[in-house]
């Protein structure tokens, strides 16, 4: 079996190419002095850390600010998109593609230029070095993400089920929250995750239309790449990274749960 | 059950997004053409794209951003396929492979900026190990691959972040195709290999594809990576449009907004190419099949 044993080395390599970058960073963030051309660091320090915690950006406050928003943008793209799957995979009206070409707008414009007209758009409305604008900005860039899971999700679970509930008398509305609901949530919460990870990174759109107010980990990090310190910049990054992938654990570890107890 | 009434308020949040997302463009666009009311510029005119469209310096930037974006979506396109491909050999779904796969489309560009400097920066990973080897003995021996105007290491970070995405992206279509049609074709007596290129892969093409547009539209767009990444000259599009559109001097406004014309239009213009072209494979592969 030669294919088997190549498409396995190439795993392997994707497996490497991928993890020693992050390796790479978790040494960065510990390392005090790293001369050339030495392969491993000549000196530790907690130097980071201390930065990290006590320094000039307060880390709590940012991962705090950076969280609530990432989170809110999650909790809205993915209602946004829970209502947008239900419309274009369970109802037939005219005009049905067009609503799903719209759900996919966003990726066929490039963030920054929508960045730049949306800072153009909300400084009209108000809405310009504000907290909701960037909520806004995020929420549109995660949207077609959201969308494009919950649409496979809905079109999978159908309206069979709800029909049942209907025929029994329940109401539209509880016969969607009983019957359909409990079937979406694995969608709902891959969405969420999805949703999330796109916030937290996003840099050009919040540095746009935050103007400078709206601080996140992603406004802070940046500057700290640019300076050249590379062990505080690791650090900032880990922390980052590691904040992201906790998240995403969660929503994995909850999709998981539901699913192992639908199984039983 | 099914009232056009409730379509429309389902619909109600996406119509607003739309809009928002339609009115940003038309801003841009505004600008682009002249109409900046704000700086008392209000005559509607094609010379600041004419201007720029004669300017080399925008010339070489529109075309590193291109190099980039094409070079690091097709190389993705490659071996994302390849990935994928590899995972879907190996039969079984799930497994820590596939999470370890999800890692690079969780990582910010920043970060993945920054693992670029790490490792192929002349005093990064990859210069000490050629040292460790006796290939180089000073760092000023080892390429320079960063901050050059050929942009390896923007595209080295997009490879890092897009090849996942891509393996992961036609993961589900590749492993039914292959679980169905590819096994059929093995039973009827074509080698894995054969299965695999005359079936397995051209169903599998359209995720493929889509992954490949919508990572390049994301780095002719991009920012951050050729920012912290690329050389001071030629700088790429988004970051020569973002430093015309911070100019103190206002009348520079359009000149920016035209460079973010460019990119919006090559973008859109690049999704409709990809739909035309798709919709024309789409009709042959149907008729070879009637």
């Amino acid at each position: 079996m030669g294919k088997k044993w190549f498409s396995r080395l190439l795993l392997l390599v994707t497996a490497v190419c991928i993890l020693l970058p992050a390796a790479l960073l978790l040494v960065w963030s510990v390392t005090g002095r790293w001369p050339w051309p030495r392969l491993t660091p000549e000196t530790y320090t907690l130097r980071t850390l201390r930065e990290l915690l006590f320094g000039s950006t307060s880390l709590l406050r940012l991962l705090g600010s950076s969280v609530a928003l990432a989170g809110t943008t999650a909790v809205l793209s993915t209602a946004v998109a829970v209502l947008t799957a239900r419309a274009t995979e369970l109802y037939r009206f005219p005009g049905r593609s067009l609503a799903r070409f719209c759900g996919l707008l966003p990726l066929l414009i490039p963030g920054t230029v929508f960045a730049i007209g949306v800072h153009l758009v909300f400084l009209r409305l108000g809405l310009a070095d504000t907290v909701a604008g960037v909520l806004l900005v995020h929420l549109v860039t995660a949207l077609p993400y959201a969308i494009a899971i919950l649409t496979d999700v809905t079109a999978a679970v159908g309206a069979n089920l709800e029909e049942q509930a209907a025929v029994l008398g329940a109401g539209p509305l509880a016969a969607f929250r009983w019957a359909t609901l409990p079937r979406l949530v694995p969608g709902i919460l891959s969405s969420l995750s999805m949703a999330f990870t796109l916030s937290y990174s996003q840099y050009f759109s919040t540095l746009i239309v935050g103007g400078g107010r709206v601080r996140t980990l992603a406004m802070v990090l940046v500057p700290y790449i640019q300076s050249g310190d590379r062990p505080l910049a690791s650090a900032y990054a880990a922390v980052f990274t590691g904040s992201a992938l906790l998240v995403f654990a969660l929503f994995e570890w909850a999709i998981h749960r539901l699913e192992r107890r639908g199984e039983l | 059950m099914r009232k056009p009434r409730t379509v429309f308020f389902l619909l109600l949040p996406l119509a607003a997004v739309t809009l928002l997302v339609l009115a940003a463009c038309a801003c841009v666009l505004a600008q682009s053409l002249g109409w900046v009311p704000a700086f008392g510029l209000e005559e509607i005119t094609f010379s600041y794209y004419l201007d720029i469209l004669r300017d080399e310096d925008f010339l070489r930037s529109l075309a590193v951003s291109l190099g980039v974006a094409a070079g690091s979506a097709l190389l993705a396109a490659v071996l994302g396929t390849a990935v994928c491909a590899a995972l879907t050999v190996r039969g079984r779904s799930g497994g820590a492979i596939t999470y370890v796969l999800r890692l690079p489309i969780l990582v910010p560009h920043a970060v993945v900026a920054l693992f670029t400097i790490l490792i192929f920066s002349q005093t990064g990973l990859l210069a000490r190990l050629a040292c460790a080897l006796g290939l180089i003995s000073d760092f000023t021996q080892f390429p320079q691959l960063l901050y050059t105007p050929g942009y390896e290491g923007a595209v080295a970070a997009y490879l890092w972040k897009e090849v996942p995405f891509v393996a992961y992206f036609t993961l589900a279509l590749m492993s039914g195709v292959s679980g169905t049609l590819g096994e059929a074709a093995e039973d009827l007596g074509a080698s894995p290999l054969r299965s695999f290129f005359s079936v397995t892969l051209p169903l599998s093409l359209p995720a493929v594809c889509r992954a490949t547009l919508i990572i390049f539209i994301f780095a002719f767009g991009g920012y951050e990576l050729p920012m912290l990444l690329g050389a001071t000259l030629p700088k790429a599009l988004p970051v020569e449009a973002y430093l015309a559109y911070m100019s103190p001097e206002l009348r520079d406004r359009p000149y920016a907004m035209a460079m973010y014309g460019v990119i919006l239009v090559l973008s859109v213009a690049m999704a409709g190419l990809y739909a035309l072209l798709t919709r024309r494979l789409l009709r042959r592969m149907g008729g070879n099949h009637g």
